[in-house]
């Protein structure tokens, strides 16, 4: 009797550990995001509100100091410096002419000024003004923010890994 | 007992006893695979595994330990274990929101996390091992990981000056510097200044007991006509200063009546020359003519007005000082001469200029401001008050010091209450123990009750005595930021050396300067040496930069170099004395060291020069795009109509060669010119001298935040 005892006390200690062990288990539970470093209101919609991590954060503040008077169609100061210039320069979000460009010839040009790599002269060159990680954060910002909305090569750095 | 009987006893004890160690051994098993099924051990198996999905392997698990990991930094308390499961933080190329959590790489920050950790920023747990433990406000722990959009508070608990990376965290500063919260609380890093709220010594003057009672009431809808409970009356973006605070009928009667008589320093009324008023009463043109020298002066630089257009009311201005749409149902007329003659002397602290007025100018904008800035049903909702019985006045003084006015307000006889609210320096490192959270229905954690607090004074505790404020949702959260940041002093000695203090500035030079400096209060909009407003261009290095003789000419007619400003310098009819004074004092002392103008040799600027840099201005660096020159250009750098009177060479020189050394936040690129492109560029800008004036454009500029950055480049 006493085994039967012991026997039924030690079964129902393995199963209770064994329920414990598939409690605390339950696998890696999807935390969601806690909220964003900062937003950006869709320029193309108003109600959208879009979430901006630290880098593009940064971006989106050096694009509303140094960009955005040609880059868009507003400035903070009222009107647009874009229509009195030819050619043109794209709008920060438009992604018909942005997405197709890859983040190394972007950067180039900010870098280099637009005479560089055969654009207008009139973009001049930001290499000795912003740090190259301060314009890395504005083409960030730019990808976030583009739209239609920007696809980022399949895998990046693919092109180093062994074949 | 016989063999055969042991036997037998031993054949019926052979299965349980087998039963039993198969049990044992099974129960013995329990804590390996207890260990082996821990939240973070299925966290580390499943980076191995997503790490071969990848085509970097190799470089993924080249670091790879099964066991806990840890950055541990004695000096700074930190014991942080997050990197266990955040397999990936430091790793470059796990970046990207393709990359699943908790795996993904760690955003590039400028510290290191290896030599600051984890809990430093996003506070939580470091040592807990469960995910629920490192995260949440558990029974056994007090800190809840921080909600990333008030990330930028732990920025603030060490570096104590304004950062140009965390904008809503400045904000949130300033806010509290605006409203005034030190009025009452010990605030960590802000001084008291010398005046908060307004000085009421002598408001019995200025305006009528009826506004004091409907400004207490309701001071947020006390310029509103149709009743609408807007902040403010219009659609404006700035949080009203005076808060409400919760007054009752009786509480309203005798703190009108307190007020209403204080009058320590009664005002002379100005007494112009009958005749002239009696000839300049005669112009029908006269109150329409007054609107027009408002305008002119710039008065909208620091006032804004409400503005109906297309059937939207908006208040068009600064906001340095109050909006002015119905002050003329708001003061008394004597009043507003005598403090139009002289701000400075009704209230010493003001940042409003001394302007140089003619008695025609100051007569017609009072009659201006006396009859359109009014509306008469401004006081319609407010009973007949009558005169102020003595009852209703001592309540009064007692309610004034009761609700912390005088933290605030200087009233004669009544000393500055200190530390009226509770110390807030080192509310953001609180517990959530020791809050109280009341009956409000909020989770218990040190976030939502700032929040409740700020949202609703009341929500969290019935007996507050905090006035409401008025906030929207991204004020509120930058408000709540900067309360965040303040933890008081650092816990330990290694975080104390981090702090990176703020740098107190002060500009009161001394002499002639001195005395105009403080009477057209430049300082409110300019900045020098770091000391001042942020409306107008610094001007600590104007002397390097403006020629001498254009300073004076500007000081007596200001004129906007940039078309798109509407904030512009108001007219303060200097008179050619003043104006000397100001600029002899700025071409001599407020100079740069790179931009010495005595250095440079008006000879080398020949024609040739000048016409090869026309060619580099149109052609070659196509500076068109963003400066006018006759009518022509973009507008984002100042207008180069007049550089040739307005610039000093040396200054032009100094600029081309690296404007950010001059101004470190202009937005001119830094471009690298050679020396003779600089000369040439040099010499072609000192020949462009405009005969007349600059065009000024209508542009709006609807907010001054934009200012800052538009005027690096010169103003």
């Amino acid at each position: 009797m006493r085994f039967r005892r012991l026997l039924f006390l030690s079964l129902l200690m393995t199963a209770a550990s064994f329920h414990g062990c598939h409690k605390a288990g339950a696998g890696p539970a999807s935390q969601g995001p806690v909220g964003s470093y900062d937003t950006e209101t869709d320029w193309t919609d108003s109600q959208k509100t879009i979430p901006l991590g630290y880098q593009e954060a940064q971006g989106k503040r050096i694009f509303y100091q140094y960009c955005v008077w040609c880059h868009a169609d507003a400035s903070p100061a009222g009107p647009s410096n874009r229509s009195n210039l030819t050619p043109m320069p794209a709008l920060l979000n438009d992604g018909t002419v942005l997405n197709s460009q890859n983040d190394d010839y972007l950067q180039n040009l900010i870098t280099l000024g637009g005479s560089a790599v055969g654009k207008s002269a009139m973009m001049p060159p930001y290499g000795k003004t912003l740090t190259p990680d301060e314009i890395r954060s504005v083409i960030a910002f730019t990808r976030t923010v583009a739209q239609p909305p920007y696809q980022p090569p399949v895998r990046p750095g693919s092109q180093y890994s062994p074949k | 007992m016989s063999a055969e009987e042991m036997g037998k006893v031993s054949d019926r004890l052979l299965r349980p006893l087998a039963l039993c160690t198969i049990v044992f051994v099974g129960v013995l098993a329990i804590s390996p695979i207890k260990d082996f099924r821990r939240e973070w051990r299925q966290y580390k198996r499943s980076y191995v595994r997503y790490a071969q999905t990848r085509p970097d392997t190799k470089r993924l698990l080249a670091d790879y330990r099964p066991d806990i990991d840890q950055i541990w930094i004695p000096g700074m308390n930190v014991v942080d274990r997050c990197t266990t499961c955040h397999l990936g933080v430091a790793e470059p190329s796990l970046a990207g929101a393709s990359v699943p959590q908790p795996f993904r790489a760690h955003p590039q920050v400028p510290h290191k996390i290896r030599e600051w950790g984890c809990t430093i920023c996003h506070r939580g747990q470091g040592a807990a091992t469960e995910v629920a433990e490192a995260h949440e406000s558990t029974l056994a722990w007090e800190q809840p990981i921080l909600p990333l959009k008030f990330i930028q508070s732990s920025c603030g608990s060490c570096h104590y000056a304004d950062l140009p990376q965390t904008p809503q965290l400045t904000r949130g500063r300033q806010l509290l510097s605006e409203l005034n919260c030190q009025g009452c609380h010990k605030l960590r890093g802000m001084e008291r200044p010398a005046m908060l709220g307004p000085d009421l010594t002598s408001v019995g003057t200025k305006v009528s007991r009826e506004w004091i009672y409907k400004w207490l009431k309701e001071p947020r809808t006390v310029v509103d006509r149709d009743g609408n409970t807007v902040a403010n009356g219009y659609e404006t973006e700035e949080e009203p200063r005076m808060p409400k605070f919760r007054l009752d009928e009786t509480q309203l009667r005798a703190l009108s009546a307190y007020l209403s008589m204080q009058r320590a320093h009664p005002v002379t009324p100005y007494k112009f020359d009958l005749h002239v008023v009696a000839a300049w009463s005669k112009n029908p043109e006269l109150v329409s003519q007054g609107e027009v020298r408002f305008k002119q002066m710039f008065c909208s630089t620091c006032h804004s007005l409400a503005v109906t257009r297309a059937g939207e009311t908006k208040l068009i201005g600064g906001d340095i000082g109050p909006e002015l749409t119905k002050v003329g149902s708001k003061v008394s007329p004597d009043w507003l001469v005598a403090w139009l003659r002289d701000p400075q002397g009704y209230l010493p602290h003001t940042r409003m200029s001394r302007y140089g007025w003619s008695d025609e100018d100051l007569y017609k904008v009072t009659q201006y401001i006396t009859t359109k800035l009014t509306d008469s049903d401004l006081l319609a909702n407010v009973p007949q008050l009558g005169a102020p019985t003595e009852e209703e006045v001592d309540l009064g003084k007692r309610l004034f010091q009761e609700k912390g006015c005088a933290s605030c307000h200087s009233i004669a006889g009544l000393n500055p209450q200190r530390d009226f609210g509770p110390d807030l320096s080192a509310l953001g490192a609180k517990n959530a123990s020791e809050l109280e959270f009341g009956k409000a229905a909020i989770p218990h954690n040190l976030v939502s009750y700032i929040q409740a607090k700020l949202r609703d004074p009341v929500s969290v505790n019935p007996a507050a005595r905090m006035p409401q404020y008025n906030w929207n949702q991204a004020d509120l959260d930058a408000v709540t930021t900067a309360l965040l940041s303040m933890k008081g002093a650092p816990a330990t000695s290694a975080l104390q050396n981090l702090v990176v203090p703020k740098k107190e500035a002060a500009f009161h030079p001394p002499g002639p300067f001195g005395e105009l400096y403080e009477r057209y209060k430049c300082y409110t909009c300019h900045k020098f040496n770091g000391f001042g407003g942020d409306v107008a261009p610094d001007l600590t290095y104007e002397g390097s930069r403006a020629q001498r003789q254009w300073i004076v000419d500007f000081l007596k007619t200001p004129q906007t170099l940039r078309p798109t400003l509407v904030l512009r310098m108001p007219q303060f009819n200097m008179s050619d004395k003043d104006a000397a004074t100001l600029a002899d004092y700025m071409s001599l002392a407020l100079q740069h060291p790179d931009a010495n103008p005595a250095s440079v040799d008006a000879k080398e600027f020949t024609p040739a020069r000048a016409a090869l840099g026309k060619q580099l201005y149109e052609v070659k660096y196509q500076c068109q795009a963003c400066h006018t020159i006759g009518g022509t250009g973009g507008y984002v750098g100042p207008n180069l109509n007049n550089a040739g009177t307005w610039l000093t060479a040396g200054w032009i020189e100094a600029w081309l060669r690296d404007p950010q050394a001059l101004v470190p936040d202009t937005i001119e690129p830094h471009r690298q010119f050679t020396d003779e492109e600089i000369k040439s560029l040099t010499a072609y800008l000192l020949t462009l001298k405009a005969g007349t004036k600059p065009q000024k454009s209508a542009a709006l500029r609807p907010s001054s935040s934009a200012s800052s950055s538009a005027e690096g480049a010169g103003r």
